[in-house]
């Protein structure tokens, strides 16, 4: 925990040199920045190397053959993941703010637990309970009957499915901030001057949270572009598969390298169209005190239909699977499978993730703070190009790394750095946007005071912008941690030899059709990531009560 | 917190180098739970540590390619000849002193030595014993009948099994014919496949398909949980005419950069000792090369069927054709 808490205050004073040096730094942040982009972007120069190798015949075999329907599972899939993430997360992250009603700490656990479960488990534990003798395919016969066929979902709806459940919390999570600490003011004048409650949504609370559901969307469809293990799992032919097939299969970097330049350019090509739509939409809070927002209590009636509701996303986006891991769990604890090693697998795990939350949150600063700061075309694009390692797969990602420290440094090739540096690289966009999103709501005119009263940059910065995007700084860290615990794909590949970590044991024991093996690993995940999903949700509690 | 983890990962690594010399990295594309009692045999006997790095046999293929002689790994154990063959023509591998190398017949291991085989799987069929009006199927092309519509299970295309064995096919037939027979099983599966071997067995013993393509121990797997299971093993292409079986081996190779070529030499006669091959194939009853062992009591003998004559090298050598010939197919 303790760790966790360095982290809430990356600033904190008295430590010497490195931190300081950093801040003194981050004087100019259009250079620091521009140091985490040239990072941040090593594999997609992998990326363009390998295509360059190309030739014009080559691309047109690419595009003929497989890109027109790469491209439409792709935006289908991203597509519908968003609107049901959206639906489910807006919904969720609305009445938990914004209603009294019994159980509400308990609702809002449930909307974020599912991020503690990897895509490639849910899909693994939802193509298992649909098998002729799995619980849903057992319950779904009692319930219909044999006239009606069990729900096939090794297809879009399938992956739709798994990938929604999977990823509306970061929505959720996004969107319960910002209805926490946006101003009610606003909504309290638009109800004077005579708005029905829905115009005042429509009207004042969807265009305020524009920003946080589009970090949040952002989010989701980042995931789903580069999501391995569900359509993996699935066989959902979208651009992650076909590159890992075309590496794995073929060994042919180009043809991966091609597809991921194509995959790249589609997702950054989304980014920014996202930044597009809100560009003109800036919001500060006005520096006034800022209340909770309050609560309305729901009337029995309400209750019900609130609890419906959240408890079918909950069952199925957590309850569910979690019975099964804990069910196979017990199997075996029952056969004494569980070890010394696999204790060692949970601290290797935790080791990994925490530095690399640590390292990300740090680097990801500097662009957060360029970009809202100095907005110019040149932030913007430092902004984008450092998700370029959100949006390829993470194999690519491995193997750029890989290829780019042989070659660039091979005395440090071998240990930790390199699988470090490709998860950093990996998540750097999850915190940019987190921290990009939470200094988009500090009031520059805050900043403008503690110049006045006489804090330097660093100070200001310390004393005022780094207190006042603590929860974002929090949310960051512990979006970055948790992706980190569940990363598999650059991991397998990237690990220091023999060293394993809870995903690499699910992933080795799974694919050895060993479930009762697999559960216990998939437990520990979920059980490991608890804490971090606590420091998140406690961070974004109002304060005075 | 950070220099703190530092501090750990350079004392892990220089832990790890102190220790290098008694320790043997094996690169394991073949599953866990089947390799680590065979090494913690080895290590009871000789002494000699050995760490098992596990992961696809492609994945560890990428990483030995790009890591060239900054690799750790002295050994690369793969569950398919094909990869063990794609690692050697990418010269990866070393020859193995022919000495170890001449216990394994020479059908099952590279020309040069670069790598050998330990341990075989036979691609069989397997039936439900309750369904009545499958008695003309006699052989793996006979799954492309139009009578099996709906009622046969196949893997995924991107399966290495599969893929090995749609090459063995290749090689014994022609590619005109196995094209032709893909898009029938193709029409067949109506476009449901099975992510793993083990869940068409299972959807074989449940009734929900007739007849299935599988390699040999899954059966007996199955069979091991559910006595009982109306399945049974159907070995196809025998007769006169027929092509044999298609096999596939599991096999070693040695990095071409270990520097500890005593032990691996060590590792190696005991992976082709008899006690060694007894127990690598044993544990996924599959059928151990060297002569003279056998395999387990419930699978088929050895010299009851016809394997179809292809050397296991071309597993590698053609793999890539075949998953052309397998996307221009279509196969899901």
């Amino acid at each position: 925990m303790s760790d966790a808490i360095t982290a809430d205050q990356p600033s904190v004073p008295g430590g010497p040199s490195p931190a300081q040096r950093l801040l003194g730094a981050l004087k100019s942040p259009g250079i620091l920045a521009g140091l985490v982009v040239c990072f941040a972007v090593i594999p997609l120069g992998f990326v363009i190397v390998n295509s360059a190798g190309l030739s014009t015949s080559q691309w047109a075999g690419l595009w003929s053959n497989r890109l027109p329907e790469l491209l439409g599972n792709t935006l289908s899939l991203a597509l519908l993941v968003a609107l049901f993430s959206f639906l489910f997360g807006v919904s969720s992250a609305w009445l938990v703010v914004r209603r009294k009603f019994f159980g509400r700490r308990l609702a809002s656990w449930l909307m974020v637990l599912p991020l503690t479960i990897p895509t490639y488990v849910f899909a693994h534990i939802y193509t298992v309970m649909l098998e002729d003798d799995g619980w849903l395919a057992q319950a779904w016969v009692g319930i219909f009957g044999n006239a009606v066929a069990v729900p096939d979902i090794y297809n879009v709806a399938g992956a739709t499915f798994v990938l929604s459940l999977a990823g509306f919390s970061y929505i959720f999570l996004l969107v319960r901030i910002a209805l926490q600490t946006g101003s009610v003011g606003m909504e309290e004048a638009g109800r004077i001057h005579g708005f029905s409650a829905r115009v005042v949504f429509w009207r004042i609370n969807l265009p305020l949270l524009r920003p946080a559901i589009a970090a949040g969307l952002a989010v989701v469809v980042l995931h789903v572009l580069s999501d391995f293990g569900a359509v993996s799992m699935l066989r959902f032919q979208t651009f992650t598969l076909s590159i890992y097939l075309q590496m794995s299969g073929r060994f042919d970097y180009q043809g991966a390298a091609g597809l991921s330049l194509v995959l790249v350019l589609l997702s950054l090509s989304f980014l920014i169209l996202e930044r597009f739509f809100r560009r003109k939409q800036r919001y500060y809070d006005l520096g006034m005190p800022s209340r909770p927002a309050e609560a309305r209590p729901a009337s029995p009636l309400e209750q019900i239909l609130i609890w419906c509701w959240i408890g079918i996303i909950a069952t199925l986006g957590f309850i569910l699977p979690m019975a099964w891991i804990i069910t196979w769990s017990w199997d075996a604890w029952q056969m004494g499978q569980i070890d010394v090693e696999f204790w060692g697998y949970v601290i290797n795990s935790v080791g990994v993730a925490i530095s690399v939350a640590v390292i990300t949150v740090v680097l990801a600063l500097p662009i957060a703070f360029y970009h809202v700061r100095r907005p110019s075309l040149l932030s913007e694009t430092s902004l984008q190009l450092s998700s370029v390692g959100f949006v390829l797969p993470g194999p690519v990602i491995a193997l750029g790394i890989l290829v780019f420290a042989l070659a660039v440094f091979p005395s440090w090739y071998g240990g930790f750095t390199v699988l470090i540096m490709a998860l950093v690289i990996r998540f750097l966009p999850l915190a940019v946007q987190a921290e990009d999103a939470a200094l988009q709501l500090v009031t520059p005119s805050v900043e403008q005071a503690g110049r006045i009263f006489g804090a330097g940059p660093l100070e200001n910065l310390r004393r005022v912008v780094l207190p006042m995007i603590r929860g974002g700084l929090a949310g960051a860290w512990v979006l970055v941690f948790i992706d980190a615990m569940k990363e598999l794909p650059a991991t397998l590949i990237l690990r220091p030899t023999g060293f394993d970590t809870l995903p690499v044991r699910i992933w080795i024991e799974a694919s050895e059709e060993m479930l009762e093996l697999a559960a216990p690993s998939a437990l520990m995940l979920v059980l490991a990531t608890l804490p971090a999903l606590w420091i998140m949700l406690r961070s974004s509690q109002p304060r005075h009560q | 917190m950070l220099r703190r983890f530092c501090l750990m990962a350079t004392l892990l690594a220089v832990t790890l180098t102190s220790f290098a010399a008694e320790e043997l990295v094996v690169f394991s594309g073949r599953k866990d739970k089947f390799l680590k009692p065979v090494t913690e045999a080895f290590t009871r006997q000789t002494g000699i540590k050995v760490i098992i790095h596990s992961a696809k046999s492609a994945a560890l293929l990428n990483k030995l390619i790009a890591e060239k002689d900054r690799t750790d790994a002295d050994v690369f154990i793969s569950n398919d000849a094909g990869s063990l063959q794609i690692g050697a023509d990418r010269g990866l591998f070393k020859a193995i002193n022919a000495s170890i190398a001449g216990q394994v017949p020479a059908n099952y291991r590279a020309r040069d030595n670069t790598w050998i085989g330990l341990s075989a799987r036979a691609r069989v069929l397997v039936v439900n014993t309750t369904v009545r009006d499958i008695g003309f199927v006699n052989s793996v092309f006979d799954l492309a009948d139009p009578r099996l519509k709906g009622r046969l299970g196949i893997t995924d295309s991107t399966n290495g099994s599969f893929i090995a064995g749609v090459t063995v096919y290749v090689q014994a037939v022609g590619e005109a014919k196995v094209q032709e027979w893909l898009k029938g099983i193709k029409a067949n599966a109506e476009g449901k496949v099975f992510a793993k071997h083990s869940k068409i067995v299972k959807a074989v013993a449940m009734n929900k398909r007739a007849i299935g393509l599988v390699n040999h121990y899954y059966i007996y797997r199955y069979l091991d949980k559910y006595p009982d299971a109306p399945i049974r093993i159907l070995l196809p292409d025998q007769g006169k005419k027929g092509m044999g079986i298609a096999w596939n081996v599991a096999g070693v190779a040695v990095s071409k950069y270990t520097n500890k070529q005593k032990q691996v030499d060590k590792f190696l006669t005991f992976l082709v000792s008899e006690a060694g091959q007894k127990m690598f194939a044993e544990v996924n009853r599959e059928y151990p090369v060297r002569e003279g062992v056998h395999a387990a009591a419930e699978v088929p003998a050895l010299n009851s069927y016809r394997v179809a004559d292809v050397p296991m090298p071309d597993l590698g050598k053609y793999r890539i054709q075949t998953i052309d010939l397998l996307d221009r197919v279509g196969m899901p």
